[in-house]
């Protein structure tokens, strides 16, 4: 049974992906747990903080893949400068030592979760597809998800390692949303985490290069968002999972 | 009267070659958590704690961060990526719309082979030197776009004294004189608009290798090396 750590393992996404992986041992790493509970004999849950390097180590020794949810932990302040300064330093320095000690216990398979919403600043007139360049506003959460998913691919280029990343869209589920006006960024939680499980198998470690033509080197990039009729952001992930929550929408991919 | 400009890294390894530069044109404070190695008044200075330079920052013109640490894989993000951060922060929350930014060049594990590299992306890789500033830079572009806070940020690989007498042997890769960053440092200052907001430049003084240029600096400051240093370098057949 393969082994997988699952980062922000308290958080809603970290749940779903943990359920989502239901053949492998997973261990979830969050900083706090709150009321958030764990059950089952293939899911082991550990309190430590990505910038605490021995609890790092720890968490990482004889894993096989690390999926790094990018969710911050639960009891972090809601507002202020303290919440901004934790979320820069969880997504910066964690991911850091987060990844240096996995590729020192010898693992090959990383995930990292982004977020489609470094796309803000572009108008609604663009496809905006993985070839644009984000353009991340100063809101803390959604520009500590950039620097992280920055930190990660970084390691893709100086190390054998395959890094995967997800920039994911607004999380709902479908049955929570029905009626409401369309969001183009909606993507059913379910989705999401299916979307983790297919990339945690995708391994280009062996690959030569960082970079290849059509994500084909040790990085690879993908929006992960809902079809829908007249998408606004476009890419690949449907061929890591097809999702199976359309909110409504049932046609065809173009 | 002179602007006033605050310098943040005052008692580093650049900003006390600077001054010369600079002392004629603006008012500049000093900045820093060590004493200056010439004795100048040095304004204490965490850049690590926002309130510290939030404070500093208050009545400026411009803010300059030279500030860095490069190899502590706790403390360089603390002050490189979180300082740059509380530097860009202190600039929207006053209204100052000018930064000077500092950063290592991202390019030469990249493209030591290769020539005519002039505007090619960062290759930064996971040193705990290039990947905080190249986070810092990412920080500084977001928060230039967001507030119009017109942004310089100056790459370096090497810097040094110009050269005096004639040389023998070949001049050094990636490098820039003193005067010459003096000089693009005044022009980033008083340009009125940086393109996007947020450009950076490597800097090299140095450019009859055919590989390393200046030529952004030249397009868009309108910078010029101050003398042509490689005549020191000449071979005599």
């Amino acid at each position: 049974m393969e082994r997988v750590l699952i980062t922000g393992g308290a958080s809603p996404l970290g749940g779903e992906i943990a359920a989502a992986m239901d053949d492998c041992h997973v261990r979830l790493l969050d900083e706090a747990w709150g009321d958030t509970t764990v059950s089952g004999p293939r899911v082991e849950a550990r309190e430590g903080s990505l910038v605490d390097e021995a609890a790092v180590r720890e968490a990482v020794r004889d894993v096989e893949v690390v999926i790094h949810t990018g969710d911050p932990p639960l009891d972090l302040p809601g507002i202020g400068r303290g919440r901004e300064e934790r979320l820069l330093d969880l997504a910066t320095r964690g991911t850091h030592k987060l990844y240096n000690a996995a590729i020192e216990a010898g693992v090959r398979r990383f995930v990292y979760g982004s977020t489609l919403e470094i796309f803000d600043a572009y108008p609604e007139t663009v496809y905006v597809s993985e070839f644009h360049r984000p353009l991340p506003t100063t809101e803390p959460a959604s520009l500590a998800r950039y620097l992280g998913e920055i930190t990660s691919r970084e390691f893709a280029r100086d190390y054998s390692v395959s890094v995967t990343t997800l920039r994911l869209g607004r999380m709902v589920y479908e049955e929570d949303v029905a009626g409401r006006d369309r969001d183009l960024m909606w993507l059913d939680w379910r989705d999401a985490a299916a979307t983790f499980r297919a990339a945690s198998t995708l391994d280009r470690s062996s690959e030569m290069s960082w970079c290849g033509l059509t994500f084909s080197g040790r990085y690879a990039l993908f929006h992960v968002c809902a079809p829908a009729e007249n998408p606004r952001f476009v890419g690949r992930a449907h061929t890591l999972h097809e999702p199976v929550h359309g909110f409504g929408w049932k046609g065809e991919r173009t | 009267m002179k602007r006033k400009v605050l310098l943040l890294g005052g008692s580093g390894l650049i900003a006390p070659n600077l001054m010369a530069g600079l002392d004629p044109y603006y008012d500049v404070t000093l900045a820093d958590v060590k004493p200056h190695p010439d004795g100048r008044e040095i304004l204490t200075v965490d850049i690590s704690d926002y309130e510290q330079v939030r404070e500093a920052a208050t009545g400026m013109d411009a803010l300059m961060n030279w500030t860095v640490v490069r190899d502590d894989p706790d403390l360089s993000f603390h002050v490189n990526t979180r300082g740059a951060l509380n530097v860009m922060k202190a600039a929207a929350e006053h209204g100052i719309t000018k930064v000077v930014h500092s950063g290592p060049q991202y390019v030469r594990y990249y493209y030591d082979h290769d020539f005519d590299i002039t505007d090619v992306p960062r290759a930064t890789g996971v040193g705990y030197y290039v990947l905080t500033k190249t986070l810092s830079g990412e920080i500084c572009a977001a928060y230039a776009r967001a507030h119009q806070i017109h942004t310089a940020c100056f790459l370096f690989n090497g810097l040094a004294a110009a050269p005096t007498e004639p040389r023998r042997g070949d001049y050094p890769p990636f490098t820039v004189v003193w005067e010459d960053l003096h000089l693009a440092v005044r022009l980033a200052l008083e340009i009125e608009a940086i393109p996007d907001l947020y450009q950076e430049f490597n800097m090299t003084s140095y450019e009859g290798h055919g590989k390393y240029n200046s030529d952004k600096a030249r397009r868009i400051l309108g910078w010029e090396r101050t003398s042509d240093w490689e005549r020191f370098y000449r071979r005599e057949p």
